[in-house]
């Protein structure tokens, strides 16, 4: 390498840069692998995951009532186990808006109806957000009861919850 | 000179000669590069065939077309046969000087089927800009006194870059504001989820411990990663860069142990280009294998 190599090395470095710049601009910062890094850019947002809890041993009626992460009713379900993404599983409860048949029985497959077996597993949302100035709320919503077959919306939640129109 | 003339030779270093070391520490360097593409790219495509029912979130190229059929007729699985194929026969300089740039845009493809369903992580990122820098190095500066050079040189540049355009990506998104320490808490509460969702079980180790009882703590360990990012570009500089590349690796740890974010490519890679193993490589080797000499 020489400093004639050097040179023209930094302008196809600069062209690669005007390239990468005009691909992230108008895609929100990512065109892999281009990325201006925006993770954990906006601080301080309230955030919305999912688990899944195994409700097998609870009564119907105690199961609906969104509660704090401390009173689960039941044992959480590792999503891991059963070959699902955790973070594909928590956009997946987070970003829908509107939970046709098709989409509450995919839920059944994701996880695969004979890993389910006979067993009874609640789809909760997990919301967390700053209270005060000095703690975090975590609360979890009971959303979806499915079993091998079915899917059962939370009865204690209003319809708008479940479809929220749009795309 | 001009400066990025300057910044140039420090990346490129025209003035050294090069050496054994030097070229089979690129080979192995490729080897890795290339591992991880093989890897990644047969990981996306099995979730892809086999979990992928509908986009969520379109990416990239995903934008312009419909990435669903990737879901597929075992399309995503081919992807990957050929990213092998692909990646093999351009290490070992098979077949046109471009077919790095071939890897490239399959791998692009293969990304954004299987990040189609709403994460976009960025662990994979400097693989595919390692992708990238091989293409556009092998394609413009095929010579084998020129072609590692610059494909390590680039990357370095990327990787500093990065790593600064993260801090700005916060101070613009939040503020100054963004190192308060119960922002980490939010965040801690939030993996922990996450971390208790897949394995059932979590348990908060020291460092999240600590920065949950004390707010200026967790202050603390945001404003030393916060900063850490801000001076990734000095890596662009040979003499700072084993300094800012400890830095950068201690970060990850530290991101590790408070988020549970694993970058295991991403640190490894730093490892290897962060610091001058070439020179530890001609302790032991005083003339280039042949075989190197005909894989460059």
């Amino acid at each position: 390498m020489n400093k004639e190599y050097s040179k023209k090395g930094m302008k196809v470095i600069g062209v690669i840069f005007v390239i990468f710049a005009l691909l992230v601009a108008p895609h929100e910062g990512e065109f892999w692998p281009f990325s201006i890094y925006p993770m954990f850019s906006q601080a301080g947002n309230p955030w919305t995951r999912a688990m899944v809890i195994d409700v097998t041993d609870h009564d119907t009626d105690e199961i609906w009532e969104a509660h704090s992460l401390e009173n689960l009713r039941g044992n959480p379900v590792p999503v891991g186990k059963y070959g699902v993404d955790q973070i594909d599983y928590s956009n997946f409860m987070s970003k829908t808006r509107n939970w046709t048949e098709p989409r509450r029985m995919a839920l059944i497959q994701m996880f695969g109806s004979e890993n389910i077996g006979s067993q009874r597993w609640m789809a909760s949302k997990v919301h967390g957000k700053m209270v005060g100035e000095d703690s975090v709320a975590v609360i979890v919503q009971p959303f979806l009861l499915f079993t091998a077959d079915s899917v059962y919306m939370n009865p204690l939640l209003d319809e708008s919850e479940y479809f929220r129109g749009g795309n | 000179m001009k400066w990025y003339e300057k910044i140039g030779v420090q990346l490129f270093e025209p003035g050294r000669e090069q050496t054994p070391g030097e070229l089979v520490f690129f080979k192995l360097f490729e080897l890795f590069v290339i591992y991880y593409t093989i890897k990644f790219a047969w990981d996306w495509g099995l979730y892809t065939q086999f979990r992928n029912t509908e986009v969520v979130l379109p990416l990239g190229v995903a934008n312009y077309m419909d990435i669903s059929i990737f879901f597929e007729h075992n399309i995503a699985l081919i992807n990957a046969g050929l990213i092998s194929i692909f990646s093999i026969a351009a290490y070992f300089r098979k077949g046109p000087k471009w077919l790095y740039m071939v890897v490239m845009v399959l791998l692009h493809i293969q990304y954004v089927a299987r990040f189609s369903q709403g994460e976009i992580p960025h662990s994979q990122n400097l693989i595919g800009m390692s992708v990238l820098c091989f293409a556009v190095g092998a394609w413009f500066f095929p010579e084998k006194k020129i072609m590692p050079r610059f494909v390590l040189g680039s990357i370095i540049f990327f990787i500093g870059l990065g790593y600064t355009s993260a801090f700005f990506a916060k101070l613009i998104g939040t503020g100054i504001n963004w190192y308060d320490g119960r922002h980490l808490w939010l965040w801690i509460s939030e993996k922990s989820i996450d971390i208790l969702s897949r394995e059932g079980v979590y348990s908060a180790n020291f460092l999240q411990e600590l920065a949950l009882k004390s707010t200026v703590a967790a202050s603390i360990i945001l404003l030393i990663g916060w900063f850490t990012e801000l001076i990734g570009f000095t890596m662009w500089w040979k003499k700072i860069r084993p300094i800012t590349t400890t830095l950068l690796i201690g970060m990850h740890i530290g991101i590790t142990l408070s988020m549970n974010i694993r970058f295991d490519a991403f640190v490894i890679q730093l490892i290897l280009v962060g610091y001058p193993w070439y020179k530890v490589i001609d302790q032991y080797i005083k003339s280039t294998p042949a075989i190197i000499h005909k894989w460059i």
